[in-house]
């Protein structure tokens, strides 16, 4: 049957990968949204959810690599996402210009990941048509 | 878009309710119409009285004072949360209101967001 | 407008309780994650009821496990509760 509307998405996550459910729901959840003929507008990394943005994260070769794995679909369905600048600071996720300005060692960012502020949350609550939020479950 | 901010979390123990109080503050600065709802546990954000130096950390009931500046609407209390923790709705460190929690309070708001 | 609710905290989680008191007679509830261990328990939960499949797949809650009055959905299904309506509170 087809869909009479495709809607556009804010989805945002705010619990980590390897501590809480939320990055694979949200992943589950964003794999159905495009199944169905609708958009996903931005992908919003808030909380202890900026470490499912580190390149640096290494799981045991038996479990999934969260990090790799939103990165390609957020790639092949070319979704932007943004990790929350205050709480990738404080949780030691910089890209190479944050790592500059705070002359840190090294930077960690994966790509497509960019570092922005709430504002891209803002807009995108304001813009979409629809907002999701996927917390950890403590 | 109206958007409610639900603080359901004690201070201090954890950043939860300081990062939702965050998000509340960025909606206002970016002229938002947003108010907060304390309940639960989040009822102790408004005592009066905090004094976190020994924590090293910022006192979140003078945080809480700037939310008239950045623009939010109104802080609302649930009253028996008040009133399990001893509180008083006259002896807060911020003007509240007082409300009754109710799937009518929560229609009355566009977004609500709930760390 | 009714709203969809999803909540995702284990049903002793203070969380759950502030959920229920939200939630309308014309409201979807949907369990997600630990939140499905819900649908086992003789708690009478509010609105039009949904659980995860896959969080109850995990958790070994068999259909025949789970309450009568509880609807199983896969991910697309999720995402039909959503086209149905904007007012979406993520507990």
């Amino acid at each position: 049957m087809p869909k009479t509307t495709a809607l556009s998405f804010t989805l945002i996550i705010t619990g980590a990968p390897y501590v809480s459910q939320a990055p694979q729901t949200a992943l589950e959840f964003a794999r159905a949204v495009i199944a169905a003929g609708h958009r996903i507008d931005r992908v919003f990394l808030y909380g202890d959810a900026v470490h499912l943005a580190s390149t640096l994260a290494c799981a045991p070769s038996d479990e999934p690599q969260w990090t790799q794995i939103w990165s390609e679909f957020l790639e092949t369905h070319r979704v932007p996402a943004i990790v929350c600048i205050a709480s990738a600071l404080r949780r030691g996720v910089l890209d190479e210009k944050e790592q500059k300005r705070y002359q840190r060692p090294a930077h960690n960012l994966e790509p497509p990941f960019e570092i922005a502020g709430l504002g891209e949350w803002v807009e995108g609550t304001v813009s979409s048509d629809r907002t999701l939020y996927f917390h950890p479950t403590d | 878009m109206t958007a409610l901010v639900v603080i359901d979390r004690a201070p201090y123990g954890d950043w939860r309710g300081r990062e939702a109080v965050d998000m509340g503050f960025s909606l206002a600065a970016f002229d938002q119409p947003v108010s907060f709802l304390f309940t639960g546990p989040g009822v102790n954000w408004l005592r009066m009285g905090q004094d976190a130096t020994e924590l090293s950390q910022k006192n979140l009931a003078r945080q809480l004072g700037a939310a008239a500046i950045f623009g939010v609407e109104a802080l609302l209390v649930d009253h028996k949360a008040l009133a399990a923790y001893q509180l008083s709705v006259d002896t807060l460190s911020s003007p509240a209101q007082p409300v009754t929690v109710s799937p009518g309070l929560y229609g009355q708001y566009d977004h609500i967001l709930c760390l | 407008m009714p709203s969809l609710h999803i909540v995702n905290k284990a049903p002793d989680h203070a969380r759950f309780q502030t959920c229920l008191a939200a939630v309308a007679d014309e409201d979807t509830l949907l369990l997600t994650e630990n939140a499905v261990l819900a649908a086992v328990m003789a708690q009478g939960l509010p609105g039009t009821v949904f659980a995860l499949s896959a969080d109850l797949e995990a958790r070994g809650l068999a259909p025949a496990d789970i309450m009568a009055n509880i609807g199983r959905i896969d991910f697309a299904g999720f995402v039909s509760l959503t086209e149905a309506t904007s007012r979406i509170i993520s507990w």
